[in-house]
């Protein structure tokens, strides 16, 4: 199975979103004659993977290599980087040429830039007096699928970006990628944003409309009938709750990147020593599709039943004489073996972290954090994690949770903290503190604490819930439903207005805004997420929803949304864009920032 | 001198200077004037062959320059030609019909042809000549030649074949002109006779006074003083209508409708006469009106075409539409106020787009306006060209008057680029209208360099940043940055947040003391704490080698600067008192690497500090870091907790309880050493879970009963029971799948 994902059953046409950037990075390499070495930025790299294998990339003459300070070895006399526009990238490439100069090397260079080109980069090039020498072209790569339903902006520090630097250049972007999607899906008529981030996309993205209009009498109806914006800050507790469903637990402990999970070979039953191998995750693997959204637990039960099963069609197999059609259903079922054998290793691998009595507690913890009726508990258990120097990510992230579910923490305890904090991990923290701080995830209290209302409210905490057959979203962290999530419900079945008191407790402003001529077609407000919808089925399709999370989004929601997606009586199918696939940890290391 | 094809005037004087003027004989910029080579200063030229878009010129010492493309002037040398007499005659060929897409000169000498390339000279049509007078179709492929004994050949342009030979009967002197007239005859001017030799007989024509033949692509026109006249072969189409005593179905369909207008019954029986061919009857009075001159013979042929049409069952009625459209425009162009006679043949070569072009160039903005919109072209060029031209024009009309009348036509078409004529205006030296004007402009990729460029940093920066678009932004920065003063810059972004931070973004990276200026003029101190702080980390990063060394003094300096900045305001009294900590540990880490000639202390926690003291047995100087710091004995308990048993005896005045130590040895999964610390637990609920959670359910039960707690009972009870089916499932999964693998 490939990395690439497939994408034949997704509501909309991704693939030829995807094949045009294929075929412009191959329009990009074929200008260049001959041989060349590409020099990719390796973060750049992995989001390619999810648009073409390697060996096209070889077949068009192109050497590869990841960008970095080590100058590149190559014989190729021609060099192309493939960047995106970052400051400290442009670094590495002055610092390449300069030694290549050094060493009297003659080369051709070449500079894409994606998504496309930053005068502030080109200025660094020209400071270091590089610039003329260069080709510089751009590679607008602006969104790339993930999945059949998820896209990504590829993204991974805007929210750190925006938050702490005040840097907005990926809400341009974002607003950019959207309105792409436009040109080939049709004007979107309703927009309904939540946050500062998200308002200010909605409103670049009515500006581009105004500047570039897409065309919306050639397009007829338009293909996605909503789009939601979120913003990461409106719901800065659910990312930092530990996740529960099967593909967010594989995230939380093994990391996914682009699509796939690299772990040793030995995991998987593949007798190489100290090798590792990487594992693609995606929907085109049929029995992930099946368990990826489900609570951990519960899919510890499906791969039992269906192994039990199997070994019962096995041995029948071996005792009783069977017809033709019986032997082919068995092969057929055999097919699925590979799958089956992956997903047990994968899961096996999974409960020698999830047994362990730490992560037990830590969700006990979390669990406690959010109900937060309890903060002298929650107060003692952060210090002592602070004072045994766990993992400081880990220590974090309980922070924020405690700092958000709190409004902030009273000035003492907030002091004593941030002092022990950096006694024990070292006074150079003092930056990453500065940065959580700037980005309010953790801050001194000024304000009573409105969560319980808002928890309340919007019945984020849920008793009593079956993680096999759920019947709300709160099953995907077994027994809180994520805020963003609900809020997501309650956008598509009635939009903003009924829960405006709550969303004013949350940051950020708010908006709803009505677009195009596209009068005719109801508003979800009249629509009500009713089956009796006049526009919903449009030639046999549900009408879309796009949901947008600006900051990123966890496994575990992308789950609830496609729960909510497969409910019954839900009137749209849902898609999901992000700037990225983040969890937890991932989310506070962008914030963490050491002076030293 | 002559015209090209984009009506440029092209003259080239005898020292090989080539001079260019638009119709309003206006010099083109740039590089107006343009040299043919130094060679033709000394030679001068003698003759110049132009064609539509190129010429080649002949001079005294016989060498050919040419410039093929007049879009991209260069001229080029040919082949030496080696000829000491003046060839006598040339004609070109142009480059787009040759087989090497170059220009080739041929030149009549003695009994042959030369003919000359780039890159080399050839003889071809050897014993053909001499030729006294020769010319190149408009096709390329054919040559119209008067030979010297009065012959007039037609052969094809490789020589390879004679196609037609006309001799005629009284010897005559070779023609003073001689044109090709469409691609079928030519014809051949003497004095005042004009003879047209082509299939059928020739024609003679008579004429007063000198013309000048000019050939077009289907005709030739004929300059007098007095007129112009068009001569053209009759299209077949014409004659089978208007030829006296016609029979053919075109025209009987055009008798037809003559007999309809005067409501005869003859136009029936005309019809039937010719039903079966009446499509072709309907597309030859189409065809007959295309190339009509004459707006009323024009009408009346449509008009029968149309009558025909009527009883067709299958015809295309948008051809008569489209006909009417193109006449239309013809008719309107050839008005004599506008003199732009063209046939149907040079209007389809020309294209509507280069019509167009030529109109707004010669200032009929309307009638170019009106074409195109009749057309269904876009109207931006048209729109574009007058509203440029009128801010030229209009140089005494006030900014808002000019600007007002502009709007009005600007707004015609959607989406124009109202930054284009900004800039115009901005070059016409009109900067406040320029100014005015990309006020209107929606795209805020074009709007904003343009109001770099006429000085409006301020609004650039504002329309910059409500775009959303963080490049312009940085485009609009660096401009400010370059051309003012760092003080006045740093006034200009401190009230703009996304531009202050886009620039302490950049700066952050690659400017670091200006940085540091921009945060203390704006007061923001605690930004330069942090920058200070920043720096002492590198410093030692750059001292890595020399470890407690005297380099650790100006690092210190440096953390005290930053406490005295943080200091300065309130809200950072943390990060100040943070800062004097650090600095305080750096001394102490200092000495501590002198004293023990080990350098492991500078940098790490306090934490790290003390437990590196506990480990190499000092704990004097474990107890003063405490002290200092204020450590409390909690934390200290936790973080000492993993070290081994024997050290921590040693520190054990501190020790209270075993608890998080076997914690500690739980996560480290560190079994063996655990269960020597639980029996010391004194609390046997603590000792009951500990025992637990590494698994030991007998000795964890009989704690519990120890303490007497049904319900920790019950839960061990639990517990184990969940973990154990956790822990058998996969087994149990993995030897049940353990049959021959399939792949």
């Amino acid at each position: 199975m490939a990395q690439v994902p497939n994408l034949d059953n997704a509501p909309i046409n991704l693939k030829s979103l995807r094949d045009q950037s294929l075929k412009e990075l191959i329009t990009i390499l074929k200008n260049i004659r001959g041989k060349k070495c590409l020099v990719i930025d390796p973060k750049l790299g992995g989001s390619l993977s999810l648009i073409v294998q390697s060996s096209l990339l070889k077949e068009h003459g192109a050497e590869l290599r990841h960008l970095n300070a080590e100058p590149v070895q190559t014989d190729c006399t021609k060099v192309v980087y493939l960047v995106r526009a970052q400051l400290e990238l442009m670094k590495f490439i002055c610092s390449h040429i300069h030694n290549d100069i050094s060493k009297g090397i003659q080369r051709e260079y070449f500079v894409y830039f994606v998504p496309r080109r930053a005068v502030v980069c080109e200025k660094i090039l020209e400071e270091e007096k590089v610039h003329h020498l260069l080709t510089i072209g751009e590679y607008p790569l602006y969104l790339i699928p993930l999945d059949e339903d998820v896209l990504s902006f590829e993204l991974d520090v805007a929210h750190k970006e925006y938050l702490v630097d005040g840097d907005t250049t990926s809400l341009w972007h974002i607003a950019k990628a959207l309105h792409k999607l436009e040109f080939s899906f049709g004007v979107i008529p309703n927009v309904r944003a939540k946050g500062k981030a998200s308002v200010r996309v909605a409103d670049i993205l009515n500006r581009m409309q105004l500047e570039e209009p897409v065309n919306t009498s050639e397009m007829g109806v338009p293909e996605i009938n909503t789009i939601i914006l979120l913003d990461r800050e409106v719901d800065m507790i659910t990312p930092m709750c530990s996740q529960l469903t099967y593909e967010g637990l594989l995230d939380e402990f093994l990391g996914i990147n682009n699509g796939a999970v690299e772990l040793d070979a030995s995991i998987m039953g593949v007798q190489q020593e100290g090798k590792k191998i990487k594992v693609p995750l995606n929907s085109s693997d049929k029995l992930f599709k099946e368990i990826r959204d489900q609570n951990f637990e519960v899919v510890v039960q499906v791969l039992r039943q269906k192994a039990t099963s199997m070994k019962q069609d096995y041995s029948e197999m071996q005792t009783t004489t069977q017809t033709v059609s019986e032997l082919k259903d068995f092969v057929k079922k055999l097919n699925s073996l590979p799958e089956m054998t992956r997903h047990i290793n994968l899961a096996q691998h999974l409960t020698t972290f999830t047994s362990k009595p730490s992560f037990l507690g830590r969700l006990d913890m979390e669990q406690t954090l959010v109900e937060a009726e309890s903060y002298d508990i929650c107060f003692e258990y952060i210090e002592e994690m602070i004072h045994k120097q766990e993992p400081l990510i880990n220590v974090l992230r309980l922070l924020v949770l405690f700092s958000i579910t709190n409004s902030g923490l009273p000035k003492k305890n907030f002091d004593y903290l941030r002092r022990e904090l950096l006694h024990s991990y070292g006074f150079e923290h003092i930056a990453t503190l500065n940065n959580l701080e700037k980005s309010g995830l953790l801050k001194k209290q000024e304000t009573k604490s409105n969560w319980i209302t808002i928890k309340r409210a919007l019945q984020l905490i849920v008793e009593d819930i079956d993680t096999a057959n759920p019947n709300d979203i709160s099953y995907v962290f077994s027994g809180y439903a994520p805020l963003s999530i609900r809020l997501v419900q309650h956008a598509i079945r009635s939009g903003w207005r009924p829960i405006e008191e709550i969303l004013k407790l949350l940051p950020g402003p708010h908006s709803d805004i009505k677009r195009g001529g596209f009068s005719s077609s109801p508003s979800l407000d009249t629509l009500n997420g009713s089956l009796h919808g006049s526009d919903k089925v449009v030639d046999g399709r549900r009408s879309l929803v796009l949901v947008v999370f600006i900051g990123g989004v966890t496994s575990a929601e992308i789950s609830a949304l496609r729960f909510l997606s497969g409910q019954e009586g839900m009137a749209y199918d849902i898609i999901v864009a992000t700037t990225n696939i983040i969890n937890g940890s991932t989310l506070t290391e962008t914030f963490v920032e050491k002076l030293g | 001198m002559s015209w090209t094809e984009d009506q440029t005037l092209v003259c080239i004087t005898q020292d090989g200077t080539v001079y260019r003027y638009n119709i309003h004989a206006e010099p083109i910029e740039p590089n107006s004037q343009l040299s043919l080579g130094a060679d033709c200063l000394t030679h001068s030229v003698v003759e110049c062959i132009f064609w539509v878009n190129g010429v080649a010129c002949i001079n005294e010492a016989f060498q050919v320059y040419c410039i093929p493309d007049f879009n991209n002037p260069k001229p080029i040398k040919l082949a030496d030609t080696g000829l000491e007499d003046f060839p006598l005659c040339t004609a070109v060929i142009e480059p787009q019909y040759t087989m090497s897409w170059n220009v080739e000169v041929l030149m009549s000498v003695a009994d042959h042809v030369l003919l000359v390339e780039e890159d080399g000279v050839q003889q071809v049509g050897l014993g053909i000549g001499p030729l006294q007078k020769m010319v190149v179709s408009q096709n390329g492929k054919l040559l119209a030649a008067f030979t010297h004994d009065d012959r007039l050949l037609v052969v094809s342009t490789d020589f390879s074949s004679i196609i037609f030979d006309y001799t005629f009967e009284k010897s005559a002197l070779p023609p003073e002109q001689l044109a090709w007239c469409g691609l079928d005859s030519v014809l051949l001017y003497w004095d005042d006779k004009l003879l047209m030799v082509g299939p059928g007989d020739p024609v003679s024509y008579f004429y007063d006074e000198p013309v000048l033949l000019i050939p077009e692509c289907d005709g030739v026109r004929i300059l007098s003083n007095m007129s112009m006249e068009f001569l053209h072969r009759v299209p077949d189409s014409t004659v089978s209508i208007f030829q006296i005593g016609s029979t053919l179905p075109a025209a009987l369909l055009y008798d037809a409708l003559d007999h309809f207008d005067r409501r005869s019954a003859k136009a029936d029986e005309n019809l039937r006469l010719i039903r079966s061919s009446l499509p072709e009857a309907v597309e030859a009075c189409i065809d007959a009106a295309r190339h009509e001159f004459d707006v009323s013979l024009q009408w009346t042929l449509l008009r029968a075409a149309n009558f025909g049409q009527a009883f067709c069952s299958h015809f295309q009625r948008d051809r008569i539409q489209e006909m009417c459209k193109t006449l239309r425009v013809l008719n309107a162009v050839r008005h004599p106020d506008i003199g732009i006679p063209l046939s149907i043949q040079q209007y389809k070569l020309l294209t509507p787009a280069v019509l167009i072009a030529r109109l707004i160039n010669a200032h009929r903005h309307l009638l170019a306006l009106q074409i195109s919109e009749y057309l269904g072209m876009n109207q931006e060029v048209v729109v574009m060209h007058w509203t440029c031209t009128k801010i030229t024009a209009s140089a005494a009309i006030p900014d808002a008057t000019l600007l007002e009348m502009l709007l009005d036509k600007l707004k015609i078409c959607k989406g124009i680029s109202y930054a284009a004529v900004a800039a115009h205006a901005d070059k016409n030296g009109r900067r406040k209208l320029a100014a005015m004007l990309v006020e209107h402009e929606p795209r805020s990729s074009k709007q904003v360099p343009l109001l770099l460029s006429i000085g409006e940093e301020d609004t650039a920066l504002m329309k910059a940043t409500e775009s959303g678009d963080t490049d312009l932004v940085y485009l609009v920065l660096f401009h400010i940055w370059q051309k003012k003063p760092a003080l006045e810059f740093f006034g200009t972004i401190q009230v703009r947040p996304l531009a202050r931070d886009l620039f302490v973004n950049y700066a952050r990276h690659y400017k670091h003391e200006f940085l540091k200026d921009f945060f203390l003029s704006t007061g923001q101190l605690q930004d330069v704490a942090f920058l200070l702080w920043k720096e002492s980390w590198e410093l030692s990063k750059n001292s890595m080698a020399s470890k407690g060394s005297p380099l650790h003094g100006p690092r210190i300096k440096l953390i005290e600067k930053s406490q005295h900045l943080f200091a300065e305001t309130k809200e950072y009294v943390f990060e100040s008192k943070a800062a004097e900590e650090h600095a305080k540990l750096l001394r102490m880490q200092h000495e501590l690497e002198v004293t023990t000639k080990q350098a492991i202390f500078v940098d790490s926690s306090i934490s790290d500090t003390i437990r590196t003291c506990i480990v190499l047995g000092n704990h004097r100087a474990a107890a003063k870091v405490k002290t200092e710091f204020k450590v409390s004995e909690k934390s200290l308990v936790l973080a000492q907790s993993f070290l081994l048993w024997s050290t921590i005896r040693d520190w054990g005045c501190l020790w209270r309880s075993y608890r998080p130590f076997v914690e500690a040895c739980v996560d480290a999964d560190e079994k063996g050493e655990v269960l020597k610390y639980i029996p010391k637990l004194t609390d046997p609920r603590e000792r009951s879970e500990a025992y637990a959670r590494v698994g030991m359910a007998k000795e964890a039960a009989d704690a519990a009963s120890q303490a007497k707690d049904n319900e920790l009972l019950g839960r061990l009870k639990q517990t184990f029971a969940q973990n154990a089916a956790a822990s058998s499932i996969f087994d149990t999964l993995r030897d049940r799948l353990s049959f021959p693998s399939v792949s």
